[in-house]
């Protein structure tokens, strides 16, 4: 417990050296968030001429860490025990804390998952550090090895250039879905400094009781997307958007009026209230594009919108406009596309 | 609270709740020249995941013998958001509002909650939203665990009291964790996690007869450099419109869709 203290810079910034960042397992498994991160501290850790150092926690995690260094991490230092399998902000929160405390990262960046942003805050707390939340765009000043931090604010109209120039470690949470998984290097050189951590009972936390598995729905990495909304008239008529959605390889997205009335679940919602999207090609049936569901969806890089209203919102957005039923042009698509799938077949 | 006649000995559970007061999204509209977004006309409403936030915790107290005290550090017009719980069943408010807090990031809006919330007192459960629509960075209410010791449960969905533990539902990106902690503690909870109850008239009546509670820096004891843009490790550098996407538009017929195919094969914006 740090108790209630302001956020004191240290006193020698020089200090503070190499890049810390947070590798986050999910069923024993290297995330693919947590990939990214080596990916996003890579670029800096060249950048300056530093180390890249992956922090790891978890049960059993040596193989784990052979990954990591395959992957590009300089250093894999790893805290492991049966009592640490499970992610937990307190005893992860204390880990990390430690680990600041002995190596004096200068930027330590983590995932914006839901346990990474639990996680983070709490960290910076503990480092009188400042944090930045959810990145999109993260490089360094040389001068003075400064993060320069970006990330999308006010439902994502503007580019806010965030620095942390006094406190350190320099702290990031990095959007998921965003930053380039690096190559793997099979028996690529890198040192392993993994160890039994003692983490004091009051530091322990919560206990899990249970964990209740679903499909991991990744709308933020999605290439494509297959939104439905109101227009839909039914929840029956999501089965149509699964369709298109399995035949282009993408997931299926949804209004928030649709996902309130239990068409769909909750974690399909795209805007303001649900998850931020920015895949290749965003496909809005029957969605009339009010702004909170604009400020989820507007970074994509194209829009094909679908709706009976010529003067709809979304089409402002759109790139390319189906001004007609959805019921006619969802499958008709569909069926377009499983065409060509054939015709490629058949080649 | 001095009610509580017929529990005997039974403890009060103490309850917090975070909220902020935010521009309302509804009426936020995007400038069509600089696409930021034109929040000036906007009125000022409860961050919408903390009206959640406050329903939970009014759950908990229907069914357990508890005081809730709602929170927030803001200008003094925080207070008709702050009426407007006390109308919904909260019992007490507490504004901390002060000019040295003005342009605090999430470390000094954290300490400034947290050195309240030990201010009051006695506290069992700290509410607060997942995030906050105007900043969204869900950084606070973790801080204010971290400067207080406690643990947390975020982003959840349900939560309840049973025999003198705290347990909570939180959503993942892959599952539902139920977790069970000892008090205190603090909870997170998402929007739509529940459907808030609305204000009453009686209630607000009683609000405004009741009124709210100021704190000032000088109540916190804690030098004007620890709070506010001077106790804030983060600055922010700049701003700039991201740009927009130039949007073509480009009208197709149901008929023309394997000319659309062809396109989006073309462009490689899908593959077959
Ligand atoms: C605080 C707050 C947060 C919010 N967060 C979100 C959020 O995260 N995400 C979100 O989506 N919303 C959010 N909203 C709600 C948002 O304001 C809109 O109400 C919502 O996005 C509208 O959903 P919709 O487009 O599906 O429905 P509608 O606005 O009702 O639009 C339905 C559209 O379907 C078209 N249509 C009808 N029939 C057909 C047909 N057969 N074929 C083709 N088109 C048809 C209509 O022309 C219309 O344009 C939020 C609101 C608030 C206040
Ligand atoms: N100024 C504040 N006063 C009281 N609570 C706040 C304040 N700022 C943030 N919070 C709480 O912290 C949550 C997360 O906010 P944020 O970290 O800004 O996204 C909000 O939903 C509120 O519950």
């Amino acid at each position: 417990m740090v108790g209630i203290i302001n956020a004191v810079p240290p006193e020698n910034l020089d200090e503070y050296k190499n890049v810390f960042v947070f590798i986050e397992l999910r069923n024993g498994q290297l995330s693919r968030p947590g990939l990214e991160m080596i990916g996003a501290g890579m670029n800096i850790a060249r950048k300056a001429n530093e180390k890249l150092i992956g922090v790891m926690i978890g049960d059993d995690i040596s193989k784990l860490a052979e990954e990591a260094g395959a992957y590009g991490c300089d250093i894999v230092l790893g805290a492991e025990g049966k009592e640490l399998k499970e992610f937990k902000t307190m005893p992860y929160s204390y880990i990390i804390g430690e680990f600041i405390q002995e190596f004096k990262p200068n930027i330590l960046l983590i995932p914006a998952t839901r346990n990474g942003r639990d996680l983070a805050s709490r960290v910076a707390v503990r480092s009188k550090a400042g944090v930045t939340a959810d990145c999109t765009e993260l490089d360094i000043d040389m001068n003075g090895r400064i993060l320069l931090a970006k990330r999308p604010t006010y439902g994502e109209s503007t580019l806010a250039e965030i620095l942390c120039k006094k406190h350190r470690p320099q702290m990031a949470t990095a959007r998921p879905g965003i930053f380039k998984i690096p190559d793997r290097e099979e028996g690529r050189k890198f040192q392993k400094d993994i160890r039994k951590m003692k983490v004091p009972a009051e530091m322990m936390g919560k206990e899990i009781i249970e964990f209740i598995p679903k499909k991991s729905l990744d709308l933020t990495a999605a290439k494509i997307v297959v939104s439905g909304g109101l227009g839909l008239s039914k929840p029956q008529g999501f089965q149509i958007l699964d369709e298109l959605a399995n035949q282009l390889g993408g997931v299926v997205g949804a209004s928030r009026p649709t996902v309130d009335l239990g068409w769909i679940e909750r974690d399909h919602q795209v805007g303001q209230t649900g998850q931020s999207v920015r895949p290749d090609l965003y496909i809005a049936a029957g969605i009339s594009g009010k702004i909170q569901h604009i400020m989820g969806m507007k970074l994509s890089k194209n829009v094909i919108s679908i709706n009976t209203d010529p003067n709809a919102e979304i089409n402002q957005y759109s790139d390319y406009i189906i001004n007609d039923d959805l019921y006619k042009a969802i499958p008709a698509l569909t069926e377009e596309i499983k065409k060509r799938k054939e015709a490629k077949k058949a080649d | 609270m001095g009610s509580n006649t017929n529990t005997g000995d039974f403890l009060v559970l103490e309850i917090i709740v975070m909220i902020k007061q935010v521009p309302d999204s509804q009426e936020v509209v995007i400038d069509p020249v600089t696409f930021t977004l034109n929040r000036g006309a906007a009125r000022n409403v409860i961050n919408p995941a903390d009206e959640n936030a406050i329903e939970a915790a009014l759950r908990i107290k229907d069914k357990t013998n508890a005081h809730v005290t709602v929170i927030t550090m803001g200008p003094p017009f925080a207070e008709s958001a702050l009426i407007d719980c006390m109308s919904r069943g909260v019992d007490d408010a507490v504004l901390v509002t002060d000019r040295a807090f003005a342009g605090a990031d999430t470390y000094p809006t954290g300490l400034t909650l947290a050195s309240t919330i030990k201010k009051l007192g006695k506290y069992d459960i700290i509410f607060a939203g997942e995030e906050s629509t105007d900043s969204s960075t869900g950084h606070v209410g973790p801080g204010v665990a971290e400067f207080l010791g406690t643990d947390q449960a975020s982003y959840t969905s349900e939560s309840w009291y049973e025999d003198g533990f705290v347990y909570a539902k939180r959503e993942l990106e892959d599952g539902t964790e139920v977790v069970k902690m000892k008090p205190p503690t603090l909870i997170t909870v998402l929007t739509n996690a529940n459907d808030p109850r609305r204000a009453t008239l009686r209630k607000k009546i009683d609000a405004m007869k009741k009124g709210i509670k100021t704190m000032t820096l000088a109540d916190l004891g804690m030098p004007p450099e620890w709070v506010g843009l001077r106790g804030s490790p983060t600055v922010v550098k700049s701003m700039r419109t991201i740009d927009e996407k130039k949007r073509e538009g480009k009208k197709f017929k149901i008929e023309e869709i394997p000319k659309l195919v062809d396109e989006l094969i073309e462009k490689k914006i899908i593959s077959i």
